[in-house]
């Protein structure tokens, strides 16, 4: 199994600079999801790993050695793009033999595995079409399978689902996901979409501006976002005024807790999940709107010390809840800690 | 720097190579043109030491002033109006029409107007002139008896540039939200559509212009006096001021076609000759 | 689909009535009565004329015109299909494309007499280029290209040609996606064998429409090759000659058939070029 990594790529366009000095390392059979906004060099970072930008400096290597000088082609790799991109000339059956009929591998043995590949993206019939005749899902799976036709060391992908309705867009992330693991092959999957990067990945590395800002396991991003970039950006955040007491404690949103963070700032604020309040009868706050989103209620409430404040409650518990009511909003009592940034 | 791409030093001399050399081969004729119609030196007699020696625009100016020319030069005038006009007067009102309202209609229209193309054109002179003979002959004697032909010959063109037009100004939606807004049939076609047509249809009428600038088979089998067969003429008499014309002539033919590419490519309209 | 409305639907049969009779009177009708005519040689109904028109000089008049076209077609269009290649790959210099574009709507449009007298200026015998050759000892004529000789004419033709096929293939070759081209690379294709595989494949069609697009456009071509070679063996020059004036050949039903055929070979080669290009469009839109 294959270990990948960048290390210290820098690439410019013009005089944008896409990359400084980023560096990833991924280890044997891991998915790794590189998550960011537009423009945030994520794709660059895999168009560099293909093969199919050049980086002004930096290496790329693979199990310990240097390729940054091979072309696409003999790279090994596997990569699916946001378009499919799908050979329009060939049905999806040639399209996915074609990486093995460049291998020069014989016919039998071809068609072997174009079957296998068939067989474990569930395309049944489809597999005789032509990609003008199939739909946004089974071109993906078309694409997915003529990717891992060739048995790559690394699979890559570039906003795969992106171009796909919600439902189909699930779907197809979970089955890449038990794809992967059943194959184990180390993969990396570029996506803005922080839902899907969550879902399936081993590990996240959120990117802005051509730098990477924390790469952890999902759900360390979650709960312990480094910064405030990461804390926007993944789930929903609120920042709420927060004032220094005794004890390296602080009171936020009328409890006392524990904090981690930039700690020595002139202000502060918390960043606090909306699953994180409580809201309870009778106080100086005003609801200003609820929304009905299913399991979850999202209550937005008007306080007259913290702003805005987005409450997350569970919607059996949320009947009472009016716009206009008058309510009081707490931090909940299992919160121990918050996460402080610089409020300035 | 995309490696795909091949950015190496052999193929960037190759891509050049390959432009400079068909570069050549359409300037050189040009130029072989221009030297013979406006250099008094005969090509037999010409060596490096006399190139640039004895030019003169004299050839043009004799051309241009003889009165055959003249006339011809008229006649090809006015019969690229009336034929513009006819075009127009037929097409205009059917493109707006089928955008409009029966898009169906464009696939059966746009084979209609490119079969002109596929007759010869001898084989449309032969047909009406049976007919005319017996039917009317004074039309085949009239010189503007050109006029329905060359508007024939010019409607795959006319055709699709107004279509493409239409398409370009989503006159649909134009045409519905201006009905939405009360506006009468009229109204929307001499306010709205028509004006925003004016590219498409200046497109088109130079495009006309440049076709009976060029065109010679008509003509020279209905026996009519056109500023292309008087140039075919003019060249038994005078070669020199014959080639001097007739480089006069492309010159304005491609002027004519550069403003044509120009309105299409400003207006966003992209038009190719069969919609490949 | 929409119901019409009185007025406009009335508008609809009032704008395509006069178009109607136009196209009726000037091409249909004039079309038919050559077919008609063709077909009945003598007036009665006879393929007589039909299977005189292509034998002896005609047959030579046919295999000359279709060389002479597929010559023109298959030259020019190879050489302006790569034309659209090289120009596509280059970025820059920016104004290159444009420029390009530009010219070939202009180039593709020029001909008949003017571009004759221009070639005979060049590959005359009296032309600029073949005194420039002599001065270096080389003559033209070893190699066979006159200006009123077969190559010389191609050479002519292909003045509008190449930039013809330009035009219509720079669309197509914009559209081929560079993402298959990178897909191709990572699964380990040569760029020959992105060509041979994929690239080939799917211009192929827009090339071979092209192509037929270019021998339609110099089929019909008279201007150029009567003034260049007025007593040659082309079609277009026979048809002149057996119909025009005065002449009471009696050949006259002849001369109906030969354009009758010419009339079946283009419509022929359209319908081929459409389904083409109907199918290239397939492709590269999916």
């Amino acid at each position: 199994m294959t270990t990948v990594g960048l290390s210290g790529i820098r690439k410019t366009f013009g005089s944008t600079v896409a990359l400084a000095d980023f560096s990833l390392s991924i280890s044997s059979g891991e998915l790794v999801c590189l998550l960011g906004p537009s423009g945030c060099g994520k794709t660059t970072a895999l168009r560099i790993l293909a093969g199919l930008e050049r980086a002004d400096a930096g290496e790329v290597w693979v199990d310990g050695v240097d390729i940054s000088v091979d072309p696409p082609e003999r790279r090994g790799f596997g990569m699916v793009f946001q378009d499919y991109s799908l050979f329009p000339n060939m049905t999806a059956r040639q399209n996915i033999e074609f990486g093995l009929k460049v291998k020069r591998k014989p016919a039998k043995e071809r068609a072997k595995t174009v079957d296998r590949m068939v067989e474990i993206t569930a395309l049944g019939e489809h597999a005789a079409k032509y990609p003008h005749q199939l739909s946004g899902g089974q071109k993906q799976r078309v694409a997915l399978a003529r990717a891992i036709a060739t048995s790559p060391r690394v699979l890559l992908l570039d906003e795969p689902l992106s171009a796909l309705d919600a439902k189909v867009r699930e779907s197809l992330r979970d089955e890449i996901r038990r794809l992967q693991l059943e194959i184990g092959v180390t993969t990396v999957f570029v996506t803005h979409d922080q839902h899907e990067a969550l879902a399936i990945a081993d590990r996240v590395g959120v990117m802005s501006n051509g730098r990477l800002e924390q790469l952890a396991h999902p759900r360390e991003l979650y709960e312990a976002p480094a910064n405030a970039f990461v804390a926007g950006f993944i789930g929903s955040a609120n920042r709420l005024p927060a004032s220094s007491e005794a004890d390296d404690r602080w009171r936020v949103l009328g409890r006392s807790v524990a904090a981690t963070g930039v700690v020595s700032a002139p202000s502060v604020l918390a960043v606090v999940r909306p699953e994180q309040v409580a809201v309870e009868e009778d106080g100086p706050s005003r609801v200003v709107s609820t929304s009905f989103l299913g399991p979850i209620t999202r209550v937005t409430v008007q306080d007259p010390q913290a702003g805005t404040v987005v409450a997350d409650i569970m919607s059996v518990d949320a009947d009472w809840i009016r716009p206009g009511s008058s309510v009081r909003i707490r931090l909940r009592d299992d919160v121990e800690r918050v996460l402080l940034i610089d409020g300035s | 720097m995309d490696p795909l791409m091949t950015a190496s030093r052999k193929g960037f001399v190759l891509r050049w190579g390959f432009l400079i050399l068909v570069a050549a081969y359409f300037v050189v004729p040009m130029l072989a043109m221009a030297r013979f119609a406006f250099q008094n030196v005969p090509t037999a007699l010409l060596t490096r030491d006399n190139v640039f020696a004895d030019w003169s625009i004299s050839g043009l100016l004799t051309a241009l002033s003889n009165p055959k020319i003249v006339s011809s030069a008229s006649i090809s005038f006015w019969i690229a109006v009336f034929a513009i006009a006819l075009n127009f007067a037929l097409l205009v009102p059917l493109a707006i029409v089928t955008e409009v309202r029966s898009p169906r209609l464009r696939p059966a229209l746009t084979a209609l107007t490119l079969v002109p193309w596929v007759v010869p054109p001898i084989a449309l002179v032969v047909g009406v002139a049976t007919t005319f003979r017996a039917a009317a002959p004074w039309f085949l004697g009239n010189t503007l008896c050109l006029v329905p032909f060359y508007a024939l010959w010019a409607m795959p063109f006319t055709y699709r540039v107004l279509d493409a037009g239409l398409q370009a100004i989503n006159a649909r939606t134009l045409y519905e939200a201006a009905r939405g807004l009360g506006a009468s049939l009229w109204t929307v076609i001499f306010r709205v559509l028509l004006p925003n047509m004016r590219a498409a249809m200046v497109a088109a009428a130079m495009l006309t212009v440049a076709l009976v600038l060029g065109e010679y088979a008509f003509a020279s089998l209905l026996l009519k006096s056109t500023l292309p067969t008087e140039m075919v003429v003019y060249e038994g008499r005078d070669p020199r001021g014959a080639l001097a014309l007739a480089l006069f002539v492309m010159v304005i033919t491609a002027l004519c076609l550069g403003v044509v590419v120009r309105l299409i490519r400003r207006r966003g309209v992209s038009i190719t000759v069969t919609g490949f | 689909m929409r119901v019409l409305s009185r007025p406009e639907s009335r508008l609809g049969i009032l704008v395509s009535l006069p178009f109607a009779a136009f196209i009726g009177l000037f091409l249909i009708y004039p079309v038919t009565v050559v077919v008609i005519k063709a077909l009945t040689p003598d007036g009665h109904l006879s393929a007589d004329a039909l299977s005189r028109a292509l034998s002896g000089t005609y047959r030579r008049g046919f295999i000359n015109s279709i060389e002479l076209s597929l010559a023109s077609a298959v030259l020019g269009g190879l050489i302006g299909v790569v034309l659209a290649l090289v120009v596509a790959t280059m970025s820059r210099p920016r104004w290159l494309h444009p420029a390009l574009e530009s010219w070939s709507a202009v180039a593709s449009q020029l001909g008949g007499v003017p571009l004759a007298f221009a070639f005979i200026a060049t590959i005359g015998t009296q032309g600029l280029v073949t005194r420039a050759l002599a001065e270096m000892g080389l003559d033209l004529r070893d190699y066979g290209v006159t200006v009123t000789g077969f190559w010389g004419i191609v050479l002519v033709y292909l003045y509008f040609q190449i930039p013809l096929m330009f035009l219509v293939m720079t669309p197509a070759v914009q559209g081929l996606r560079q993402s298959w081209r990178e897909a191709a690379a990572i699964l380990g294709a040569s760029p020959l064998r992105y060509w041979l595989s994929v690239g080939g494949p799917i211009l192929a069609p827009s090339v071979l429409g092209g192509i037929i697009l270019l021998f339609i456009n110099s089929f019909t071509a008279y201007a150029t090759v009567f003034v260049l070679n007025p007593g040659g063996a082309l079609v277009p020059l026979q048809i002149r000659f057996l119909l025009q004036g005065n002449i009471i050949t009696g050949e006259e039903d002849l001369g109906n058939a030969i354009v009758v055929w010419v009339i079946a070979l283009l419509l022929l080669s359209l319908i081929i070029m459409t389904a083409l290009q109907r199918r290239a469009l397939k492709w590269i839109h999916s």
